[in-house]
């Protein structure tokens, strides 16, 4: 028996212990997708796993149904590398079959290695190319003000990802163009593909940046269903300025043996890793029995 | 063709309530109409070019006509990245716009150069790729290129260019016949292209009678033209402002093999290396030998050769 069937759809706004148990499940099936797909990045998919629970359970005005609404919000994975933390999400949420999760980075899957629009058209654009995702959210979101639509623009980056100057520019654009619909958030899980991004950012504060660049900016635990939950409900922070959450996280959270290591952005779990971690998380995946 | 680029800009916009228009931080003066009439239309970015490329992706995903405005080295150069992953890669009707393409600021040295933006741009899926030779061609081919469903690039040159005749209108994607003629074929591209025409013309009044065409789309290329080029002509002298890898020339003599064709081609353009010296435009195209008296003397010289091929057989 899979836990779908216990943990059925919720209601309304879902609890924290609901959030917490359906985020475990994910985490259960994004493992078992790195295990079967033979790709990584499980450190930078399990921090932001907390994240993406919440924004789509009962925070982001997104329907299955209809995927293309005129007046959805728009979500944009920009770490692309974590993109089996979204395909399982919105395979959990029913934008698409369970079953594809199983040709996670085979030959012609519709969910490749990092996110490919073409491959998968209800994704707002495909990412992977670090940097992009605030620029093209910041356009979204000028363009949907122009319109009237009332749309918010959440863009998901990493800590890594704020190396990349286009970030800041990006930054920039959102203040100068006041576009409070614009909400960013960085998975500040403290690795990088190499290093680690406090040495790396020379000890700084990412709060502080966004602040100084003119948003709205909180720092918050992005593992903390309940920290998620009153950030997501102050948006937006301040009306006329794009807001940021910087979510600390820790790389590869909920599984002991993964936490907060390099070698994790990396490493592909043997099966008896798999089995250990799933134990760990008392949850399967969702696509398999 | 500054002028007649956003004189036309203004009529799209017009036209089109999608067509919105980025900047990066460029066009002093030469927008004000279009920001005083289309209001939040007009996007001062700043200088980031990389912000401009992905905001009008961002428009584009939201159904917007975006138009990026800049210097054509930092357009093409310093946002190539993002115009491959976030324009070119899905496909989006963004329209680039490269102020001074070529060597259009040559005196403003290295930095500002940008004989590599048709390379560039050429070498990314889906991309057409646009370099007009005078402001009248600009007034034609730009409607045309918002009319395409993925993006597309065009080169514009300074303000004050005279327009010139030709034999036919410019249609995005044809070779444009400018000077009926017979034997030796001027191919061009861009702005040199009032210089051949200078030169085409002289030798006309001296008897000469070469074709000159114009390959104002670079990207696709016009290989039934070059078919029709090649039934009339037995040499075909290609003048770019491009580097020799990546441009036009390469593009003719990647086709000339491909069809297996006879035709024997030349070309006249800038070398592999960065034009030092600060030079004014019009010094750098005699120095490096592809302005009017260049074209000239190369065209006599082949139509010659071939005088004497001819006697010869």
């Amino acid at each position: 028996m899979t836990l779908i069937a216990e943990l059925p759809a919720h209601p309304g706004t879902p609890g924290v212990a609901w959030l917490e148990r359906k985020a475990r499940q994910m985490r259960a099936t994004c493992i078992q997708m790195a295990h079967d797909g033979h790709e990584g990045h499980l450190s930078s998919v399990l921090s932001c796993m907390d994240l993406l629970v919440a924004l789509y359970n009962y925070w982001l005005n997104v329907d299955p149904i209809l995927p293309k609404a005129h007046d959805r919000d728009r979500f944009i994975l920009s770490k692309g590398h974590a993109c089996t933390a979204l395909y399982s999400v919105l395979a959990d949420r029913g934008f698409l079959p369970a079953e594809w999760l199983a040709t996670y980075a085979q030959d012609d899957s519709p969910l490749p290695n990092h996110p490919c629009k073409h491959a998968l058209p209800i994704l707002e654009c495909s990412s992977g190319s670090l940097g992009h995702g605030l620029g093209i959210g910041t356009g979204m979101a000028y363009g949907l003000r122009l319109e009237g639509n009332r749309a918010r623009v959440v863009v998901l980056m990493s800590d890594g990802e704020c190396n990349e100057g286009s970030v800041w520019e990006a930054a920039m654009f959102a203040a100068a163009n006041k576009l409070d619909s614009v909400l960013a958030i960085v998975d500040n899980n403290g690795l990088q593909a190499v290093g680690r991004s406090d040495a790396l950012m020379g000890y700084t504060s990412l709060e502080e940046k966004f602040r100084a660049f003119g948003w709205a900016a909180c720092t918050i635990n992005g593992n903390n269903m309940a920290d998620i939950q009153a950030a997501l409900a102050a948006f937006p922070f301040e009306p006329g300025r794009p807001s940021a959450i910087i979510a600390k996280t820790t790389g590869g959270a909920g599984v002991s043996f993964m936490q907060d290591q390099t070698v994790w952005h990396y490493r592909v779990p043997p099966i008896e890793e798999v089995e250990q971690a799933l134990q760990e998380l008392g949850a399967r995946p969702i696509h398999k029995e | 063709m500054r002028r007649a680029f956003a004189d036309t800009l203004f009529e799209m916009a017009g036209q089109d309530p999608r067509v919105i228009f980025l900047t990066g931080d460029l066009g002093f003066q030469v927008f004000d109409a279009f920001q005083e009439r289309y209001g939040d239309r007009y996007i001062n970015v700043g200088v980031a070019e990389a912000q401009m490329i992905c905001a009008a992706a961002g428009l584009a995903f939201e159904g917007w006509r975006p138009t990026c405005y800049s210097i054509a080295s930092f357009l093409t150069g310093r946002a190539f990245e993002q115009i491959r992953v976030s324009v070119a890669y899905p496909g989006l009707p963004v329209v680039l716009v490269g102020a001074g393409g070529g060597y259009t600021y040559a005196s403003s040295g290295v930095t500002h150069h940008a004989p590599d933006d048709v390379a560039l741009l050429s070498s990314l899926p889906g991309m057409t790729v646009v370099t007009p030779g005078d402001p009248d061609e600009i007034r034609q081919l730009l409607p045309q290129m918002y009319r395409l469903p993925g993006p597309s690039y065009i080169r514009v040159g300074r303000f004050g260019e005279a327009s010139y005749e030709a034999c036919e209108p410019a249609v995005l994607g044809r070779a444009r016949l400018l000077r009926e003629g017979e034997r030796l074929a001027v191919v061009s591209s861009g702005d040199i292209t009032p210089g051949v025409l200078q030169a085409v013309d002289r030798l006309q009044a001296e008897g000469l009678s070469p074709l000159a065409y114009h390959f104002h789309t670079v990207k696709p290329l016009d290989t039934e033209a070059l078919a029709r080029i090649a039934e009339r002509a037995d040499t075909l002298l290609i003048v770019e402002e491009s580097v020799p890898s990546g441009g036009l020339f390469q593009s003719i003599a990647a086709w000339r093999a491909e069809a297996e064709c006879p035709v024997r081609l030349r070309r006249l353009g800038p070398p592999d290396a960065f034009a030092l010296g600060g030079l004014k435009r019009e010094v750098l195209r005699a120095r490096l030998q592809y302005d009017a008296d260049a074209v000239y003397a190369a065209c006599k010289e082949l139509w010659t050769a071939q005088r004497a091929l001819q006697l010869a057989a």
